[in-house]
Parts: structure tokens; C-alpha cells; sequence
């Protein structure tokens, strides 16, 4: 029996709207309420965009889960600033070189266990090398970038950057905080010295850069380079390959003695709650399907080696053995046990 | 009876409890784990061993370097302060002394307008204005006035146009307020005594806005030295100062202690500088020495 319904007063409307528009607005989270939460770093720019649109919704509805995304860099000093048992992160993805650093101070794990991420049975050497922290999902090429509206033909070689002609639109990076800098600063050991840990000569080919505009993000030298405020620079090729069909007068140039790698690398924190979620996202991220779609989006070469790559990308990113075996990979647990030497010098260096 | 009524607490001091609260664990305590962490070898929370050290203060004083450092902020500081009251104090007694109301509020305007903007947004205006290829150095090219551009950004001065720019606002509304209850007929009477406006102004306005001189200079001075943003982006990392320091050593070499020890000197420096602006106001107005 149905027990009839009174008549609609002004008092019984307000409280059935105020409690239609809270379960509104509270629905979602409230359904969401148990769902476990991976908290992760990532970029901002096109990479962010694609993320929260695409990859991030498609892996926590695959997984029932929330990914909590932190953006702002940098990541490294808040997960060293949380606690080691309740860590701020569960992945975190950030270059090479804090990786390493963070696996010094023991704030990640220092390898990832392939029988937890089968995906990794599928990547390039490079990708898990000993130079590597966790794994590495994507990989840039650092070469040099130039304007291709100033005549500067034929540059095939890293020392061309040293030419007097590219004086006062040279284009480099502030060492201590920026990892093509530092990965740069080994390549003049390696250009004009015995090699990569030739700090007296790194240092030497230097000052001779000078003078050189000098930049903290590769972003900020992006906009240089577009402006034409730099008209040759250090910068990686993704950072010149984004503004394809945009009809910009710039080029990335391989240099004959080899790109260095800015590895995009993804590590596990010991202290995670996480970690079977985490590791599904770590083999997630090198799902193929997943690779093409961010390497497309974002120009990134992708790690694992079963990517097929639409024409016009497998032109131009490391997709192959042979093209991988051009990267030069930078030894950052060497680096970071004398970076505040090398940041001291580098200041000096530099300084106006 | 009387030593009752002397105990008895006093309902009003329980208005400024939260105010009390927010400063203790808003100002002193988080400066207390910064004086602390700058002087132990590593974070406590986090790591097992940590004993207290002073390697982090003795880096700073044995690497020239550092005081290098030191001292670029202190004179980018001491410029900034000194070209915001030449171009703030007159804009100031203008306002001050302004008859209009609405000359007063088109004056007020003037001043609060560049503060509607974000600090950000000013000084990507400057380097639009400043870099090479910038407006000012594109304009004297395309004159023919110059050939190569005038290395205009990436230095102090560039840095301090751009500092100047954004502090102006607060060196002139501490200034307007202090000349404004300046009596004009102290200056009138100087002047019917026979002194010029000029020696009227010298000898009795401006020795009576010091108070105002010294509170918008040190407001100006303390925010210049912990500038970031404008002495990153106008010096382009290559005029190295205090705040920037601490961000490198935070965020790329990850040493809390040395950034803290940093931090400290830059506090210090600030500290120093409210010292002195006790005295100097003391003397200046013949008040005895605030305790």
C-alpha cells in the first residue's frame, strides 16, 4: 500500500533542493570515497593536458582508482621533506638526475622488479641500464637547436656552438638547476677533454661559451629561440619538434659526436601504501598504446621497443636499435657526488 | 585584597590569543626549525644520526664566493631603496599637500595601479622591454642610434629598474601618510621668517618625514634583498643573490642545512637593518630607544 504524498509546501521544496544540490555536488566523491588514490609527479604543458584528459582518466578507470596528480615542480625537496613511512608520492617521475639523488638519499626504489612490470621485458637497454634509476619511460635527444632563418647552414658538430658568430644569441642553461645544463657540462669534458668526468676541461670550454644567455627551464629556451632572442642553443629534440607544422624557423641538429639522453624516469617510493597500484602504473606507462599516444602528443621517444610510431614521428624520434645507440647517457651518481663542487664553479663561471 | 586584583587575568588579553597562536606557529616556529636545521647535519625527521654542526654557516665564510653573494643583494637592496625615494618622495609630497580630491584620487590611482598586477606579469613587461630584442633596443636600432643592442637585461640595473618599478607604491603610501600630518604651517612660519621654500623644505619638512623616509626604506630595502622572481628573470641567472641561492640549494642540491644557514644570514641581515631603524628613529626624533 503506497502512502499518498502530502501536498508540496515551501519548506518540504527548500530541503528537497538543498538536499538534491549536495548530493550533486557530493556524489561523486562520495562514490569515490574508497577508492585507493596513487599520488604521482608529472609535467605540466601538453604532457599535463594529455594526462588528465586522456591517460590518467583511462588508468583509474581500468585500475578503480584516483590518480592525484602534483605538477609543480619541484618534486624532489617535498619527498624529501615528507616522511619516509607516509611518502608525499608513491611515483614519482622527474629526470634522471634526481632520480639518482633521491635513490642516494633512499627516497626511491633504486630498481623496479620486472616481475611486477612484465612491460619491461620490452624496453631498450638504455631504459633499465646502470646509468638508470627505476626505468626510464621516454627518452629526448639533447643536441643544438638553431634558427634556420639566420644562415647558420652546416652545422654538424657540437663545437660549432663555441663559433664567435653566435655570440650574444647563444643559448645554454643554469647548470646547477637544470639537467640538460648539467648533462651538457659532461659533454665538454667529453668534446675538449679525456671525457665526461674532464671537469677542468668542461670547465675551460665554458667560459669560452660565454657570452651566453642562460635559462632554467628548456621551456624558457623554447621561447628564446622562437623569439629569436637565442639563435643556437643547447636543447633536446622534443623541445623543437613540438612546434611542427606551426611553420617556425628553427631545427634541431644530432651533432655528429653523439645526443645526450634526458630520460623521463619513473620510480617507486620505499614507504608507498601503493605499491601493487604503483607498479601497475609504471607497466601501464609502457603499454605501447600508451607510449605512441604521449610520444605523439609530446614528441617524446618512447622506451619500449614494440612502439610503432605514425610516419612522421618514427622519421625524426629514436625509434630504433640503431637510432637508440646514438644516445650518450650521462653517469649522474658521478655527478651528484661533486655537484656542489661543480654548481660553486659554475656560478663563478657564469656570473655577470 | 590588592594582590587578588593584580592576578586576576585580563579578559581583553584573550583577544589577542589567536593572533598569538598564528604568529607562534606561523613566524617563530617555523624560523626556530629553519635556525635549527641550519645548524645539524641533516634532517632529523628523516634521518637516524644528526648532530648539530656549524659547517654550513663556516662553507659560507670560507668560499669568497658566498659573501660575493652577500653583498650583491645587500647593494641591489641598498639601490633599489635609494631610487625608490628619489622618485617616491616627491611623488609622495605631491599627494601629501594635493588640494583636489579628485587630483588626490587620480594620484592614489597612479600609485596602487602597478600593484593591481602580479609581480610575474611586471617583469616579463620589463623583459619584453629590456632584452635585445626588446622595444627599447629594437626602437634605437631601427633609429640607427645604436647598432648592437644595449645589453640592457642581465644585469643589476636591469634588475634594479625592474625591483624599483614594483616597491615604488610601498615607499610612497609609508611616506604619504608621515608628510601628510607634517603641520604646513611650520613650513609657512620658515618662510615668513624669510627661508626660500627650498631651505623650508630642507630644514623643516624633510627632517620631520624621516620617520617616513626610514619606515619606506626599510620596508623596500627588506622587500629587495628577498626578491625572487624579478632578480631571476631581468638578471637571468647570472647576478647571483641570497633568495636565488636558497632556491638552487633547495631545489637542485636538495641540502636543507646550507639553505637554511642562508636564510638565517638573509634574516639577519633584516634584523640588523630594524636595529638600526630603531636608533636612527630614536635619534631622529628624540624619543628614547625602543627596548
Amino acid at each position: 500500500m503506497m502512502k499518498a504524498l502530502g501536498p508540496l509546501s515551501r519548506r518540504r521544496f527548500l530541503t528537497a533542493s538543498a538536499s538534491l544540490g549536495i548530493g550533486t555536488i557530493a556524489a561523486p566523491y562520495v562514490a569515490r570515497a574508497d577508492d585507493p588514490t596513487l599520488r604521482i609527479t608529472g609535467w605540466g604543458g601538453k604532457w599535463g593536458d594529455i594526462m588528465k584528459a586522456e591517460i590518467g582518466p583511462a588508468f583509474e578507470s581500468e585500475f578503480k582508482c584516483k590518480l592525484q596528480i602534483d605538477s609543480a615542480f619541484p618534486y624532489l625537496p617535498k619527498l624529501q621533506a615528507s616522511s619516509r613511512s607516509a611518502p608525499i608520492y608513491d611515483v614519482m617521475h622527474t629526470n634522471s638526475n634526481e632520480q639518482w639523488a633521491a635513490a642516494e638519499m633512499g627516497l626511491v626504489e633504486p630498481k623496479i622488479d620486472p616481475k611486477l612490470v612484465p612491460n619491461l621485458a620490452d624496453v631498450y637497454p638504455y631504459a633499465i641500464s646502470d646509468k638508470i634509476v627505476g626505468v626510464s619511460i621516454f627518452t629526448s635527444a639533447i643536441g643544438l637547436g638553431m634558427r634556420t632563418d639566420k644562415g647558420y647552414n652546416g652545422v654538424t658538430s657540437w663545437k660549432e656552438l663555441w663559433d664567435a658568430k653566435y655570440n650574444g644569441v647563444r643559448g645554454g642553461y643554469v647548470i646547477p638547476v637544470n639537467s640538460l645544463g648539467q648533462a651538457f657540462l659532461m659533454m665538454c669534458g667529453t668534446l675538449f677533454g679525456k671525457g665526461q668526468t674532464d671537469l677542468d676541461a668542461a670547465y675551460m670550454a665554458l667560459e669560452k661559451l660565454k657570452p651566453i644567455k642562460i635559462v632554467d627551464f628548456t621551456g624558457a629556451m623554447e621561447k628564446m629561440l622562437l623569439s629569436g632572442e637565442v639563435g643556437m642553443c643547447v636543447i633536446h629534440d622534443s623541445g623543437i619538434y613540438r612546434y611542427d607544422g606551426q611553420n617556425q624557423p628553427t631545427d634541431f641538429v644530432s651533432p655528429s659526436e653523439g645526443v645526450l639522453s634526458l630520460e623521463q624516469v619513473l620510480t617507486i617510493t620505499p614507504g608507498s601504501k601503493m605499491k601493487e597500484l604503483a607498479n601497475a602504473y609504471v607497466n601501464y606507462m609502457l603499454r605501447p598504446e600508451v607510449q605512441k599516444r604521449l610520444a605523439e602528443t609530446v614528441w617524446y621517444s618512447p622506451a619500449n621497443k614494440k612502439v610503432k610510431l605514425d610516419a612522421k614521428y618514427d622519421a625524426k624520434l629514436l625509434t630504433t636499435p640503431e637510432k637508440v645507440s646514438k644516445l650518450i647517457q650521462v653517469d649522474w651518481k658521478w655527478y651528484n657526488e661533486r655537484k656542489d663542487e661543480i654548481d660553486q664553479r659554475v656560478n663563478r663561471i657564469f656570473r655577470a | 585584597m590588592s594582590s587578588t586584583a593584580t592576578t586576576r587575568p585580563n579578559g581583553l588579553a584573550l583577544f589577542i590569543l589567536p593572533s598569538a597562536l598564528l604568529f607562534t606557529l606561523f613566524f617563530f616556529l617555523p624560523i626556530g626549525l629553519m635556525a635549527l636545521m641550519s645548524v645539524l647535519t641533516g634532517n632529523p625527521v628523516v634521518m637516524p644520526k644528526v648532530a648539530f654542526t656549524t659547517r654550513h654557516y663556516a662553507r659560507m665564510i670560507g668560499d669568497p664566493f658566498y659573501l660575493e653573494v652577500i653583498w650583491t643583494t645587500i647593494r641591489i637592496g641598498l639601490v633599489t631603496t635609494l631610487v625608490a625615494l628619489v622618485i617616491g618622495y616627491p611623488l609622495a609630497h605631491w599627494m601629501a599637500r594635493i588640494r583636489s580630491r579628485t587630483g588626490h584620487a587620480l594620484l592614489l590611482m597612479a600609485v596602487l595601479a602597478p600593484m593591481l598586477t602580479g609581480i610575474v606579469v611586471r617583469t616579463f613587461a620589463w623583459m619584453t622591454l629590456l632584452s635585445d630584442k626588446g622595444v627599447v633596443n629594437q626602437t634605437l636600432i631601427s633609429l640607427g642610434l645604436i647598432s648592437q643592442p644595449l645589453k640592457l637585461m642581465y644585469t643589476e640595473t636591469g634588475i634594479v629598474v625592474g625591483l624599483v618599478h614594483i616597491y615604488v607604491p610601498f615607499m610612497v603610501l609609508t611616506l604619504t601618510g608621515v608628510i601628510g600630518r607634517i603641520d604646513e604651517r611650520l613650513e609657512q612660519a620658515a618662510e615668513n621668517l624669510g627661508a626660500s621654500p627650498l631651505r623650508a623644505f630642507i630644514e623643516v619638512t624633510l627632517p620631520l618625514s624621516l620617520p617616513g623616509i626610514l619606515a619606506g626604506s626599510l620596508l623596500v630595502f627588506a622587500l629587495a634583498i628577498s626578491a625572487y622572481v624579478t632578480p631571476i628573470l631581468l638578471g637571468g641567472f647570472q647576478i647571483m643573490t641570497l633568495p636565488i641561492l636558497i632556491y638552487q640549494q633547495i631545489s637542485a642540491n636538495f641540502n636543507v642545512g646550507f639553505a637554511a644557514a642562508l636564510g638565517i644570514v638573509l634574516l639577519m641581515i633584516s634584523l640588523l637593518l630594524v636595529i638600526a631603524y630603531n636608533r636612527a628613529l630614536g635619534l631622529v626624533s628624540g624619543q628614547r630607544e625602543l627596548q
